[in-house]
């Protein structure tokens, strides 16, 4: 009884007090001047490891600083240095196509490719040169088997020690629902990987004449998170593979697709005999270094406790002594990077991520502020990520290499995107990671009054995910996506900065609640509702539907479409309800999802939405991604 | 979910568990219609299956409610939350069903059915938590347990008082403003006389049909039958100025109900609604010109909350207007926000969520009602 009754002092006083330094009722000015500095111009969009970033380095460890913090344990300073992979390219990849009935070295020295254009590594392969034998593998997938659908491209052919050709994306002709199956086995990385498996020296891949980008060499993808794939991994355009191809077949390229196009299991590859093939791969990655800001904020030992409040003592040191509340800080820089979503007439514009995720910063300081210096059991960490926006590679380093053991983590809490409050929303992601969030929402919520949406998946493009990597619990706040999302038109302006400061409210109640419980958090394992078979780069349609990720309702719920889209050309709106696709009814984002899987580039496609409770129909046209 | 209403409990049932419900004909999902009288609606409550019946403190600085949220116990307990500081604390002995709490004005008092007391309750508890743990649901329904007594906890002093002492559930308690009277419903008069073969019959199919109102004063002295009609009568509350009572009536077969009034001692009862469906869960505005009440006017799961004039003089008008189940509605002692019971966001059982009240809006929209035929 007496300790809920401090509790409840407590959280009055929290409630009431604005950042230190500063009047009361300047706590929401705090938040603007936040927003407003991350979101400059002066930061360009604060790519990670460019000099914006750096930038907005110094501005964090001076908050940390300002907040009274102390570097973590073993640590000098705030600042905590990881390395990635800025951006690869192609120094010089090579294909030689030889006789192998000629006795080796062939005289005339074969037939060789290289340049742009021609042949290109994928952006995973290791570096190297290997001559061998060559199979033709079709699209060189392979779905697992769950009795109702099989499909192996390796099955019946033998790749060991050969160098495997394989179709870029998956087969053109399939029905829709063997399309949305099959679209989830198609990442490159994952065909290189089933290759590398059965003992394949090498993959190189061609884009079919039946397929989009019909011909062409693959983009090296800005993929920062490549660890080496482990196999030679390049393509080829279509003038290679016509030749590569003669070798096994005298049909052509065309006609050898369209044969594996209807996805039928019992069309198999086939030997390219007589070939003998050198493939050369090259590719250069740039190091880059990225920093995340973490410090373990002042606190005070609660009244009662005989802790020693020394991060040592065995008497005051709860259990999993340490709660870690985080923001990621980088964006897309000027959007040269897969993730920009802006459209041509932007193009190199700074991405100025006002929302995504200056405002997780701003909401994040704001708590930290108001929790700094006040009676807690656990200590607070607070922590701003850098390399979300390229994989989440800030926060996976820390939970990995970082000074703090994850056994020491109580939870974490995650602000990313929390600047568009749109109708008093707010959702609260990740719930279902312990069983001791619903209680504490709905405790913390009463005094803030949100209209809250709460979601349990703890698998979320953020870096919340890290943790939930590593059995924390985890808690996102989040007020949903908008057509601003990933261009540069997400400024600072148009952020909802009283909610904003609500939010700071809220975020404030729930981590002093999980600072000053006597147990940690439970966490629970959450299954996955969506299994990942290899990356995403399958996907190919765009619809320029923006998804509200935030409220739940029965069908998908648009917060807006991107202008010029296929979506925005249909005549679809922010508000309306998707709830059917094509033939496929849609209750959910993973239905959409799938139903995207199975879309066809320039098929038009009838959509069915529900708009002011009433159901609409039109029809949009998907079109190519790259 | 106020229990009281519950010989059709198989209605209940159908949303509090969670069974999809259509959409009735000509009816859209859209809210905009409950924009009118209600905005920034939010859930409140979200620990646990179900939690319902929200009743305010006086100065509408506490909220007490009934929630199943305790593993140890899959049925009810009573919680009283601090509406300024969110925390929440459970009132009733943590054992046995409870239900239907309410605040006593002027002290610490918190009223409610319990059946605690009864050695065979910690059975019924096990019996339930082995039955959900071998994945079967019982079908949601209130059973109306003989056993279920009106007791009274100090929330300061944890203090626990028991005001009945009759076989027969005694629930639905409400006090009178100044704190000095109680109305509540009892199955007593079935468990107290002889009773016919048929009426025996009856009360195994349906023991909510022997419902009676009493009224008592605050210490338990000086009870009282106000009513006296077949069919179940319950949910009474007092008008705020301690004159009236407003409750609901159910027919003999238990399917319809309608929303009367009546002085204190039960004289003068009038019938201010005839919707011809399940009207209840009544609970009459501070303002004392209007009463809002829950009914399934538009489809047999489909609730949805309803105000009326207070003489039932024009038809009632519609608020809510979402899917699902929509009921137990009751406005703050300032009559500027409303607290209900709600499985709007699909959930398996209803939650608690609240909204402000527009009143003037209210006002204006009963002025523009048509009179209602059955009123003269």
């Amino acid at each position: 009884m007496a300790k809920k009754r401090i509790g409840t002092l407590a959280a009055l006083a929290l409630l009431g007090m604005g950042l230190p330094g500063l009047p009361a009722g300047a706590t929401e000015s705090g938040l603007r001047q936040h927003v407003e500095a991350l979101a400059s111009d002066a930061w360009q969009g604060r790519m990670t490891g460019s000099e914006g970033a750096v930038a907005t380095v110094e501005y964090l460890v001076e908050q940390l600083t300002a907040l009274g913090a102390q570097p973590l344990p073993g640590e000098d300073d705030f600042v905590l240095e990881f390395e990635f992979t800025a951006g690869t390219d192609d120094t010089g990849s090579a294909i030689t196509l030889e006789d192998a009935s000629v006795e080796s070295p062939d005289p005339s020295g074969g037939q060789s490719f290289a340049g742009t254009g021609l042949v290109q590594a994928l952006s995973f392969s290791e570096d190297g040169e290997v001559t061998g034998p060559a199979v033709f593998a079709g699209y060189g997938m392979v779905v697992p088997d769950d009795d109702e659908f099989f499909y192996d491209s390796y099955a019946g052919i033998d790749v060991e020690g050969k160098i495997v050709v394989a179709l870029r994306y998956f087969p053109e002709d399939a029905e829709d629902e063997t399309r949305a199956r099959l679209s989830r086995f198609a990442g490159l990385r994952y065909k290189a990987m089933q290759a590398r498996e059965r003992g394949a020296l090498a993959m190189v891949v061609i884009t079919g004449p039946r397929s989009p980008n019909a011909g062409e060499v693959v983009p090296m993808a800005f993929d920062a998170a490549v660890a080496d794939s482990g196999l030679l991994a390049v393509s080829a355009n279509a003038e290679v593979a016509e030749k590569l191809l003669a070798y096994g077949s005298t049909k052509t390229l065309e006609e050898i697709q369209k044969s594996f196009d209807d996805a039928n299991p019992h069309v198999v590859g086939f030997d390219l005999e007589g070939l003998e093939l050198t493939i050369k791969a090259s590719v250069r990655r740039e190091k880059k270094i990225g920093r995340n800001v973490v410090g373990i904020l002042p606190g005070a030992v609660p009244a009662g406790s005989n802790g020693s409040g020394g991060s040592n003592g065995s008497n005051g040191s709860p259990d999993k002594p340490y709660l870690v509340i985080g923001a990621h800080f980088d964006h897309l820089g000027k959007g040269r990077t897969a993730g920009s979503l802006a459209d041509k007439s932007e193009a190199d514009a700074i991405h100025y991520g006002a929302d995504d995720n200056a405002s997780g910063v701003a909401a994040a300081l704001s708590v930290a502020g108001r929790l700094a210096g006040k009676e807690t059991t656990r200590k607070l960490v607070l922590a701003f990520w850098s390399g979300e926006e390229i994989g989440i590679l800030g926060s996976a380093d820390f939970v990995k290499n970082g000074p703090l053991a994850v056994e020491e983590i109580a939870a974490y809490i995650n602000f990313d995107m929390v600047g568009r409050s749109k109708d008093n929303k707010l959702s609260l992601q990740a719930a279902g990671s312990s069983p001791v969030w619903p209680s504490l929402i709905e405790q913390s919520n009463v005094p803030v009054g949100f209209d809250l949406s709460i979601q349990n998946d703890p698998y979320l493009p953020t870096d919340s995910t890290s943790f939930n990597t590593v059995k924390v619990p985890t808690l996102n706040f989040f007020t949903g996506s908008h057509e601003d999302y990933h261009r540069p038109s997400d400024t600072a302006e148009k952020i909802n900065y009283e909610d904003l400061e609500r939010i700071s409210q809220l975020g404030t109640l729930i981590a002093g609640k999980v600072s000053r419980l006597d147990a940690p958090p439970e966490f629970v394992t959450v299954e996955r509702k969506v299994e990942e078979g290899g990356g995403r780069d399958g996907v190919r349609a765009f619809t320029g539907t923006i998804p509200d990720y935030g409220t739940e309702v029965e069908g998908l719920l648009l917060s807006g479409v991107i202008e010029g889209g296929p979506a925005d050309e249909g005549g679809l709106l922010g508000g309306d309800v998707i709830v059917q696709f094509g033939e496929k009814e849609i209750s959910n984002i993973y239905d959409y999802t799938y139903a995207l899987d199975a879309v066809k580039i320039g098929v038009p496609v009838k959509i069915v939405f529900l708009r002011d409770g009433e159901r609409q129909e039109t029809t949009i046209t998907p079109r190519s991604r790259d | 979910m106020r229990p009281s209403h519950a010989k059709t409990a198989f209605v209940l049932a159908l949303f509090l568990l969670g069974t999809p419900l259509a959409l009735i004909a000509g009816e859209a999902t859209d809210d905009g219609g409950e924009q009118r009288f209600l905005t920034r609606v939010r859930r409140l409550t979200f620990e646990g299956r179900r939690a319902g019946e929200g009743y305010f403190s006086p100065e509408g600085k506490k909220l007490v409610f009934q929630s199943e949220r305790d593993a140890a116990n899959p049925f009810y307990q009573i919680y009283l939350m601090d509406l300024e500081t969110g925390e929440t604390e459970r009132v009733s002995p943590g054992h046995g069903k409870t239900t239907c709490p309410f605040l006593r004005p002027g002290t610490n008092d918190v009223l409610f059915g319990s059946t605690h007391h009864d050695p065979e309750s910690e059975r019924w508890q096990r019996e339930e938590l082995e039955l959900r743990a071998s994945g079967k649901e019982r079908r949601y329904a209130w059973d109306y347990d003989p056993e279920m007594e009106l007791w009274v906890r100090d929330a300061e002093t944890g203090e626990l008082r028991r005001l009945t002492n009759a076989r027969g559930y005694d629930a639905e308690a409400s006090y009178s403003p100044d704190g000095e009277w109680i109305v509540f419903s009892s199955t007593r008069g079935a468990y107290s006389s002889e009773l016919t073969s048929e009426e025996t019959k009856l009360l195994e199919l349906n023991p909510s049909f022997f419902g009676e109102l009493f009224r008592m004063r605050a210490d338990g002295s000086g009870l009282e039958q106000l009513t006296d009609a077949p069919g179940y009568d319950g949910g009474p509350f007092f008008f705020p100025d301690g004159e009236r009572i407003v409750w609901r009536r159910f027919d003999r077969e238990g399917l319809i109900a309608d929303i009367f009034t009546a002085a204190a001692d039960g004289s003068e009862a009038r019938q201010v609604t005839d919707f011809g469906a399940m009207s209840w869960a009544p609970y009459v505005h501070p303002s004392g010109e209007y009463i809002l009440f829950a009914s399934n006017k538009l489809g047999f799961s489909n609730f949805e909350i309803f105000m009326v004039d207070v003489d039932g003089q024009r038809e009632p008008v519609r608020i809510t207007h979402t899917d699902g189940f929509d009921g137990l509605p009751v406005p703050s002692p300032d009559g500027s926000k409303l607290v209900w019971t709600s499985s709007r966001h699909k959930g398996e059982g209803g939650q608690l969520y609240m909204g402000d009240w527009n009143h003037e809006a209210a006002r204006a929209a009963l002025a523009a009602s048509p009179k209602r035929a059955a009123a003269e």
